[in-house]
């Protein structure tokens, strides 16, 4: 096995990409194409980091700008930790999500599913653009 | 690893303040008392059936993932900067 080869594998094994891609990255280098060393450069990195940036214009203080950085370390251990929450207090919070309009099972949410839910994060961006402020969220 | 040192720096007109917050400080003062306290918390996890272990574990996550946060707050005259490291 090639050293190239054996990247893909470990990168895959790591979970840093999907079998798709690895599939992909596979079958050009076994095609001998050269763009096969650029295309495993150019593999999607894990974020490290949830970006949260405000700019807003308030009409009494005057411009106000929060840059927030959050490791994404820290959103996989509030999921786990969100995973404990007892059977009585998740009952509460799926009723007081429902009464928000956010129908959502927060039994849903498993250990098995929680280092997905951080990957598609990766590939989250939100821009919120309004006449006095600007909203951007995404993953570094 | 967990985070032991928070940098605060706010910036006003009339002053400058920035220093260092020794937080490893504050995890040897509170050491002692997860240390007592483990018993109540091991028996509360039992009562409402959560695995002590990996609720250990998802704390210790959350401390460890403290590292590397960053907040800054901006506004006219005043800035106000945290970081975690």
């Amino acid at each position: 096995m090639n050293e190239e080869r054996r990247r893909v594998l470990q990168m895959l094994a790591d979970g840093k990409i999907t079998a798709e891609e690895a599939e992909r990255l596979l079958s050009a280098m076994e095609g001998g194409l050269a763009e096969a060393p650029a295309a495993l450069a150019a593999a999607p990195k894990k974020a490290r980091y949830l970006r949260v940036l405000v700019d807003a214009d308030d009409p009494h203080q005057g411009p106000v700008k929060v840059n927030v950085r959050v490791p994404m370390q820290l959103l996989r251990a509030g999921m786990r930790l969100g995973a404990l929450i007892p059977g009585p207090a998740r009952e509460q919070v799926n009723a007081a999500m429902r009464e928000n309009g956010v129908p959502f099972d927060i039994n849903q949410i498993k250990p098995e599913n929680l280092e997905e839910i951080v990957d598609q994060l990766n590939e989250l961006t939100v821009d919120v653009d309004q006449e006095r402020a600007k909203v951007r969220v995404f993953c570094e | 690893m967990i985070p032991l040192f928070a940098t605060v720096r706010v910036e006003t007109p009339r002053a400058r303040i920035g220093f260092w917050a020794p937080l490893f400080l504050l995890w040897l003062l509170l050491a002692p008392a997860a240390v007592v306290l483990s018993p109540l918390l091991i028996v509360m996890c039992l009562a409402w059936r959560v695995d002590p272990a990996r609720a250990a574990g998802a704390l210790a996550g959350v401390l460890c993932g403290l590292s590397g946060v960053r907040v800054e707050v901006e506004s006219p005259g005043t800035r106000v900067q945290v970081r975690i490291v």
